[in-house]
């Protein structure tokens, strides 16, 4: 296959390299001592998580007034932040499992660290329902176990639950394709090490890979299937999550048009964040050759065309609005536009909509500071665009006596930042203990040289 | 060996029944030591841990402490009511005091009494609270030290002889005193002394009535007013729904005439002229911006065009330029005249040339012995402000040698305070009867504190003739004493309380009740609470004219005029020290925990001031006070208007109310109390106390202090930046005018889409038995906020300070939303109560994830908050807004005050969801006293605590599945609208339109 | 020798622990489940001997069952109703009797020492006169039935239901030391109002609700 390699495309490994320089440029930062800029990087990663697990501690401690929620407004960075980190996962199961189902061989590139930061996603979202409840150390009653209360149950009926099961399936899900994934580049360190603990801790985690043909074969139908088995959950996880909003009756929230724009919106902000973690890992682990600018411009592509989406369906909104002669829905898009909110509006709609537009010029794609801040505006423009939906609806709902605003608190704040240092501290030690591209697919992807045989005798040797 | 363990079994056994004896678990006993006692102590461990590992821990044990004689009729767990006064203000309405297992928790309105007629105030049912509150003085104090009762009672009477042998002037200042014995017994007692003198001392008086009527009647008396005779009400200033006087009475007896129905499409015309806009004005059918210092000029003009109608001469007298036009003069005229006898004035002035000719319109009205009876005059306020005035003088003199004052807080309630203070400290002997050190008691030589009234027994004659009983309802917490034995002691008597009334009631009251043997008569009485005698009639002569003349207002300049008055909820300093008023919205600017200064959207233009902005506030004479603005539509442009009541010393006790957190601010700023006293603004003129102040100067002052509202939005319009076309409305509140209702009963309904009556889980909600619901009528409820109160003392709701209501999160169960519309300044006022509306397709219900909400099948919206969670997701799908969640633990600030939780409902846990219930605990009990009985549940023997409460009766409570029943006819109503129909959540509580007496087409501005 | 006496101690120490641990996880409960509490109470007091062979009947003593959510639990005067000449077990106070009749004397006073306790709370002397000085003091009874606070039980509506006492509290007039004999968790609870909804109460159809706000509120 890789010998029918199109010219026309450009190549998705460049400078030249033979299959052994491809696992020994990945391998390299396993290898290396962490280099000053990784310890300054994950110093700051880990301040920011203890800030935000003394704050969690604090409000689990003091209670959930130290956010600053009040009656009319329940919910605000709590569920902001669990939407937007969940969004965020997303893009690990798009590019790992819809991308390989329809065969783009450039994602062997971004797939594994896409399913890394799937993972330490959704690990930073499921925290913030946990600790968003009045007594999170009850979380356990939303599970439906058998208990001695006679016909209590779960409310099937609620949305929160289906979040639970929702959420769980897909952390468990990433988690699997994710691993399945490492398997044979698992193999390939054992392979590598020196004897000792890394090899020891290796050879159990790569479940006795050997490279023979028929573990090739078993490992390509399960990592097909899995695939297969992820693929819905793209659809099912947000859109489960919009029917949060969706099956309420709050003017805003109660929309039908919530799943597919919020599935959009997820793979939006998703790609966004691959792309800001992509662009700074190249940088820094030098991999220039395998995260090439033909890796930035496709994604920069998709990116903007989910963006279009987004701005498609907040156009809908706006016209669904208009068009229900509903004055209490007319009244929360106006208010949305023009109220006290406003500014987190336009954040929203110039970070999401109008930015982005700018990635139609190919000269921009193609300038990675430019793509750096429009990817980091995205980011932020998909936060507000959650805070915008949850916030500006409850303000300022059906009764006028129960307007009320919102303002985050020190402790909420602190959270937040806890969680990126949660998500940065774990991708940071991924960096350091797995290979940041997946060795064996991009191998089976790009086209590479043949090896020289002396080497290849080496390289034996070495195994 | 094995000695020792089975030693070491007992151990761990009996540790884990808890039973165990200290000495059995000294580990040095345990066995002979051939090894060391760390072996022995590791092979302890052991076994322990795999012992305990065994039984994990009972619950704590608790102790159940049955009577040793238990007293007759008391049945544990059982509430028992007893009748009583409340002593909240002099008003003495009638009471029903809950007591469960000896402690009084509810207080509940007596639907017998003929005044309060079942209602009760927001003061009244906050009375528990008050009684359980650790700050109350327990032990009479001597120079300000804890001392006892006979070094006080000895020190007392010898400075008293002291005095007598002097020829000293005695003063014993009281606040107004209704009871008839304790009247008696002060008399008693000065009548010792040759100059000695009962002063009356209203912190808000009503002098000027009493004074005007001596003057035009040869009698100082208050009349009694009959609001529910009158079918023209016109008042100046006088905010009789609120503060003035007898509010509960007035509102009982005003709103039987404030519900139209389709048959008799009739109600009172009322019309309300003030300065400032209070509650009584919010309600009026018609409402006129008027400065205090006009009203003079109106009421000349009204007088002037009355005499005409009538053909009489006018007063004597300029008369000056009208601030109101003349058709509006002759319109209300006309009105008053055609009510002739059934019509009434009402005026708050201190002004007793104003008062006349109130008096001389209501005497050309012939409204005299008809809407306002003097033969049976009300003694609800006997302030006499000369007095008052004269006695300050004879302080500043050092003329007084000793000094008496209970009920009221002398140097607090007036201005010049350190003038008072030195001459206070002239006199030998200072004693006060406080409950607590308040500004008086702290200069006083004694402080002798008497009882709380729910702990004494005293009794009170609110209107002549009419003599209730207050009864005590458990022991004394404290070693109070009540005034009525202090006195006694201090006369050489050493009766009890309960003696002393019995006797005065043996002496006077016995005599003008129809004859029958006292015990009897006693026994009735105490069980009733109440009893109808003979009024002792004053003299009273023929009306004077001579004594009217007109009037001559003043021009309001472009200086402001301040008005002082009292809030509702908390009247006066005395209840400042209750959590549960300071806390309670002000029912027209939804403020809590302070005080501020209100002013006029133009005004507040004109000053550039907005709300939160300090403004220093100075009179023409010097005195000044500093206080944050509230921009406040609806009233007068050169009028400002400011809280008396508060400053009160000792409150810097709410620094600890509320949860304590890192970005958690105290109620009160260190070193600062709740709000601030503003008596030093009152001015005396013509020997009164004047709460109206002109030439006073406003000036903005840089600071800011943030006002506690419970209320962002004021208003039904949508603001206009962001109104949708066609809706820049809403229709929460449903209005309609008496001649469009007298054409067709359902005027007033918008014309809404709505999506059918959809149940959406029909085969769920059966409703098989009862079908709980609620109707409000919005004609009839004022706003007065009585039943917030109520539902908070029936459901233990916390209170939570000021900086969390700041931040929206106040847990009251009940709302009184209040809206103004209207285009200008001139707004129409509505008030809504917002509870839980137990929606039969409730949003909540859905999307709990864990059943904690969920519905009953007498159709109640249920909370299990021992399942709650704290999602709050129910809370934001509530369209009415109205679930309350724990945000902390609400402790008390003080623990005494545990005493008045209500056992029959849970004491809710931080982070859990609550919300009205309904009363469930209500529902409950009263179908199991029904099942008791083998009885249906019978219409009106299950009422909500709000219904119970509420004293203008708006609230109807029920089972809809009864035919018979008055929340059943309620649901027939034409009036009857729901909240949000046409999002058709089916709610159990449905509202009756308002309807306003106005003309169709009158005053387009007032209503949208 | 130490290491052996050590040995042996530790042996000892496990199999006891290992009993123990067996017949904690044969009772085993969820946390606040108190089923089979039985905690020592200040006064010896039997149930069997009163209800079960004296056969007093319930309501005697727990007078507010049908009057109030709580049964009560009697005040010491209802205990004095007898006790006042009941001053120890019958057989001691026959054989005082008879004793006093053969010596022909008065006989004596005769206290048991569980009832020295009752008498002790009421500050009565050997006479069963007042004491001087001292005041009666409550009896401070070990609640063996507790509900959490945020469960409403009302003895009333399940004694006008004619549920018997035994249905809950077990064979009460059978046990020397009252214990908790059921389990009183909410499912327990629930399965007997679905029963009785279905079946009935001695024959009599009742209607006990499942609603959550017939127990929490």
């Amino acid at each position: 296959m890789s010998d029918v390699h199109a010219s026309l495309r450009s190549p998705l490994v460049t400078g030249d390299k033979t299959i052994s320089d491809v696992t020994r440029d990945i391998c390299a930062p396993m290898d290396r001592k962490p280099t000053a800029l990784w310890w300054s990087a994950f110093g700051l990663s880990l301040t920011a998580l203890i800030v935000g697990v003394a704050a969690v501690w604090y409000q689990i401690a003091t209670g959930i007034g130290t956010w600053g929620l009040n009656k009319t407004v329940g919910w605000a960075f709590d569920i902001t932040n669990f939407v937007f980190w969940v969004g965020i996962g997303h893009a690990g199961t798009l590019i790992s499992a819809v991308l390989f189902l329809f065969r783009q061989k450039w994602r062997t590139a971004v797939n594994r660290s896409a399913e890394a930061m799937t993972l330490f996603a959704v690990m930073c979202a499921g925290i913030f329902p946990l600790i968003h409840m009045g007594r999170p150390w009850l979380a356990f009653w939303m599970m439906p176990y058998p208990n001695t209360r006679g016909p209590l149950w779960v409310n099937f009926k609620s949305p929160l639950l289906w979040d639970v099961f929702a959420i769980s399936t897909y952390l468990a899900i990433s988690a699997v394709f994710w691993y399945v994934g490492l398997l044979p580049d698992l193999a390939t360190i054992r392979d590598r090490s020196e004897p000792g603990w890394r090899k020891r801790i290796t050879s159990i985690l790569c479940l006795g890979w050997n490279g023979s043909a028929r573990t090739w074969l078993r490992y390509e139908t399960v990592y097909l299937l899995l695939a297969g088995l992820a693929t819905p959950l793209v659809f099912s996880v947000h859109t489960i999550v919009s029917m949060d909003f969706a099956t309420a009756v709050i003017p805003g929230w109660h929309t039908t048009i919530f799943p597919p724009y919020f599935v959009a919106g997820a793979i939006f902000s998703g790609l966004a964040m691959v792309l800001t973690l992509m662009i700074i890992a190249r940088k820094v682990m030098q991999l220039e050759d395998y995260i090439t600018m033909t890796h930035i411009d496709r994604m920069c592509k998709l990116m903007m065309s989910m963006g279009c989406i987004v701005g498609l369906a907040y156009g809908t909104e706006f016209f669904m609005a208009f068009y229900s002669g509903n004055g209490y829905e007319q009244f929360v898009f106006k208010n949305r536009a023009l109220g006290p909110f406003a500014w987190a509006y336009w954040t929203m709609v110039s970070c999401n909509v109008l930015i982005p537009q700018l990635l139609w010029s190919r000269k921009l794609r193609s300038t990675l500071p430019v793509v750096f801040v429009i990817v980091i505006l995205v980011n932020v423009g998909m936060w507000f665009e959650r805070f915008v939906i949850i916030v500006t609806s409850l303000h300022r709902d059906f009764l006028p006596s129960s307007w009320a605003s919102y303002a985050p608190t020190s402790i909420e704040i602190a959270t937040f930042v806890g969680s990126f240092g949660l998500f940065f501290t774990c991708f940071l030690i991924f960096c350091r203990i797995a290979p940041v591209i997946a060795i064996a697919e991009i191998k089976g992807a790009a086209h590479l040289k043949k090896r020289p045989p002396a080497e290849s005798i080496t390289e034996e040797k070495a195994a | 060996m094995n000695d020792s363990a089975k030693k070491t079994y007992w151990k761990s056994f009996a540790q884990r029944d808890g039973c165990l004896d200290a000495n059995e678990a000294d580990p040095h006993q345990a066995g002979p030591a051939p090894f060391s006692r760390r072996h022995f102590l590791e092979a302890a461990g052991f076994t322990l841990s795999l012992a305990t590992l065994s039984g994990c821990g009972r619950a704590p044990e608790v102790i159940a402490l049955p009577f040793v004689d238990q007293p007759e009729g008391m049945i544990p767990g059982r509430s028992q009511t007893y009748a009583s006064t409340c002593a909240g203000c002099p008003a003495a309405c009638g009471l029903l005091v809950g007591v469960r297992d000896g402690r009084p928790l509810k207080m509940e309105g007596m639907p017998e009494h003929p005044l309060s007629r079942g209602g009760l105030c927001a003061i009244g049912q906050a009375l528990p609270l008050g009684l359980y509150d650790s700050h109350r003085l327990a032990q009479p104090l001597a120079s300000g030290k804890v001392t006892s009762w006979e070094d006080v009672d000895e020190s007392i009477t010898r400075l008293l002889g002291e005095v007598k042998q002097g020829n000293g002037a005695v003063r014993f200042v009281t606040s107004t005193v209704t009871s008839p014995t304790l009247k008696a017994q002060i008399d008693a007692f000065l009548a010792q002394y040759n100059d000695a003198k009962h002063v009356t001392f209203d912190a808000v008086s009503c002098s000027a009535i009493l004074d005007a009527h001596e003057k035009t009647h040869a009698a100082r008396v208050l009349p009694h007013y009959k609001l529910d005779q009158a079918n023209v009400i016109v008042a100046f200033g006088a905010d009789f729904l609120g503060t003035w006087i007898s509010p509960v009475e007035f509102t009982a007896a005003w709103q039987t005439r404030r519900a139209p129905t389709k048959k008799h499409p009739k109600m009172s015309y009322h019309v309300q002229f003030e300065g400032r806009l209070s509650l009584t004005g919010g309600n009026a059918d018609r409402r006129y911006r008027l400065s205090p210092v006009e009203y003079g000029g109106v009421l000349s003009h009204l007088a002037t065009t009355l005499s005409m109608l009538a053909g009489e001469d006018p007063p004597a007298g300029r008369l000056s330029e009208s601030p109101i036009a003349a058709t509006e003069i002759d319109h209300l005229a006309e009105k008053l005249w055609d009510a002739r006898g059934a019509s009434l004035v009402l005026c708050d002035s201190q002004d007793v040339s104003v008062q006349v000719l109130v008096n001389f319109i209501n005497h050309l009205l012939s409204n005299y012995n008809k809407t306002l009876d003097i033969q049976r005059p009300s003694r609800q306020r006997q302030g006499n402000d000369a007095d008052v005035l004269n006695l300050v003088e004879e302080l500043k003199a050092g003329k007084v040698a000793a000094l008496f004052v209970a009920g009221t807080d002398l140097t607090h309630n007036l201005p010049d305070h350190k003038a008072i203070a030195a001459g206070i400290s002239k006199a030998k002997l200072v004693v006060s009867f406080a409950e607590r050190q308040d500004d008086f008691a702290s200069l006083a030589h004694f402080v002798c504190p008497d009882h709380h009234p729910l702990e004494s027994w005293l009794d009170a004659e609110p209107v002549a003739g009419l003599v209730s009983i207050s009864q005590p309802t458990l022991q004394p917490l404290g070693g109070t004493r009540s005034i009525l034995e202090s006195l006694a002691r201090w006369s050489g008597d050493s009766d009890s309380a309960y003696d002393i009334l019995r006797a005065s009631w043996r002496e006077n009251v016995l005599p003008r009740v129809e004859p029958r043997p006292f015990q009897a008569f006693w026994d009735k009485a105490v069980h009733d609470g109440f009893v109808n005698a003979t009024p002792i009639a004053p003299t009273v002569s023929e009306f004077q004219s001579d004594t009217v003349a007109l009037v001559d207002a003043e021009p309001s300049g472009d200086d402001y005029t301040i008005s002082l008055y009292s809030k509702v909820g908390l009247t006066d300093s005395r209840h400042a020290h209750n959590p549960w008023l300071q806390e309670l919205p002000d029912p027209t600017t939804k403020i809590t925990w302070d005080n501020y200064v209100c002013v006029s959207p133009t005004a507040a233009k004109e000053l550039s001031l907005s709300n939160g902005d300090l403004v220093r506030v100075e009179t023409d004479e010097g005195s000044s006070v500093e206080l944050p603005t509230l921009v406040q539509p609806g009233q007068h442009d050169r009028v400002g208007a400011i809280a008396l009541g508060y400053g009160v010393r000792g409150t810097d006790r709410f620094a600890d109310i509320g949860p304590k957190w890192l970005e958690g601010r105290p109620t009160v700023a260190p070193g600062e109390l709740v709000g601030k006293n503003v008596a030093s603004l009152i001015e005396t003129r013509d020997g009164e106390l004047q709460y109206t102040v002109s030439g006073v100067t406003l000036t903005k002052s840089g600071g800011r202090r943030d006002l506690a509202s419970t209320q962002e939005h004021h208003s039904l319009e949508i603001p206009r930046n962001v109104a949708p076309h066609g809706a820049e409305v809403r229709d929460i509140i449903q209005e309609t005018t008496l001649e469009e209702f007298a054409q067709d009963s359902h005027a007033g309904t918008p014309h809404a889409h709505h999506h059918g009556d959809t149940q959406l889980w029909a085969e769920d909600h059966t409703k098989s038995g009862h079908s709980w619901g609620m109707v409000i009528d919005l004609n009839k409820c004022t706003g007065c906020s009585a039943c917030l109160i109520a539902c908070q003392s029936e459901n233990n709701v916390p209170v939570v300070g000021k900086d969390e209501v700041r931040r929206q999160r106040e847990m009251h169960w009940i709302r009184l939303d209040r809206y103004y519309s209207g285009a200008g300044d001139d707004v129409s006022v509505a008030h809504q109560p917002m509870m839980c509306h137990h929606c039969d397709n409730a949003p909540c219900e859905t999307v709990c994830p864990v059943l904690a909400t969920v519905h009953g099948d007498e159709g109640l919206n249920v909370q299990a908050y021992n399942r709650c969670v704290g999602t709050r997701y129910c809370a934001n799908n509530c369209p009415y807004k109205v679930r309350r969640f724990n945000w902390f633990k609400y402790e008390r600030e003080d623990a005494l005050q545990n005493l008045v939780l209500n056992p029959d409902v849970t004491v809710r846990t931080r982070g859990v969801m609550e919300k009205c219930s309904m009363c469930v605990q209500r529902i409950e009990e009263g179908k199991i006293a029904a099942r008791q009985r083998d009885e249906p549940v019978v219409d009106g023997n299950i009422q909500t605590a709000c219904q119970q409460s509420c004293p203008a009766q708006a609230i109807v409570f029920g089972d809809m599945n009864d035919p018979e029943s008055k929340v059943h006819g309620a649901f027939e109503d034409p009036r009857r609208y729901r909240l949000l129909e046409e999002f058709n959540f089916r709610p159990s509580v449905a509202y009756l339109r308002s309807v306003k007496n106005r003309e169709a087409a009158d005053g387009g501005e007032h209503h949208v | 020798m130490q290491q052996r006496v050590i040995t042996v101690v530790l042996l000892i120490g496990l199999c006891f622990g290992l009993i123990t641990l067996g017949a904690g996880v044969s009772s085993w409960r969820l946390p606040d489940n108190e089923q089979g509490y039985a905690p020592k109470q200040p006064i010896d007091y039997s149930h069997r001997l009163h209800a079960g062979e004296l056969g007093i009947d319930c309501m005697f003593c727990h007078s507010a069952a049908d009057k109030s959510r709580h049964a009560g639990i009697p005040s010491s005067d209802v205990c004095m109703k007898c006790h006042k000449v009941v001053t120890s077990s019958f057989d001691v106070l026959q054989d005082e009797m008879n004793k006093a009749d053969e010596e022909k004397r008065k006989p004596k006073q005769i206290v048991s020492d569980e009832l020295r306790k009752l008498y002790d709370t009421l500050a009565l002397d050997e006479t069963l006169q007042p004491q001087r000085g001292a005041t009666a003091k409550s009896i401070p009874w070990v609640r063996v039935h507790n509900l959490p606070d945020h469960v409403h039980f009302d003895h009333r509506a399940h004694v006008a239901a004619e549920v018997t006492c035994q249905k809950c509290h077990g064979p009460v007039e059978s046990m020397q030391r009252m214990e908790q004999y059921e389990s009183l968790t909410m499912g327990w609870c629930v399965n007997c109002h679905q029963e009785s909804t279905k079946t009935g109460i001695n024959g009599k159809s009742v209607d006990a609700k499942t609603d959550c706000a017939v127990c929490h509120y």
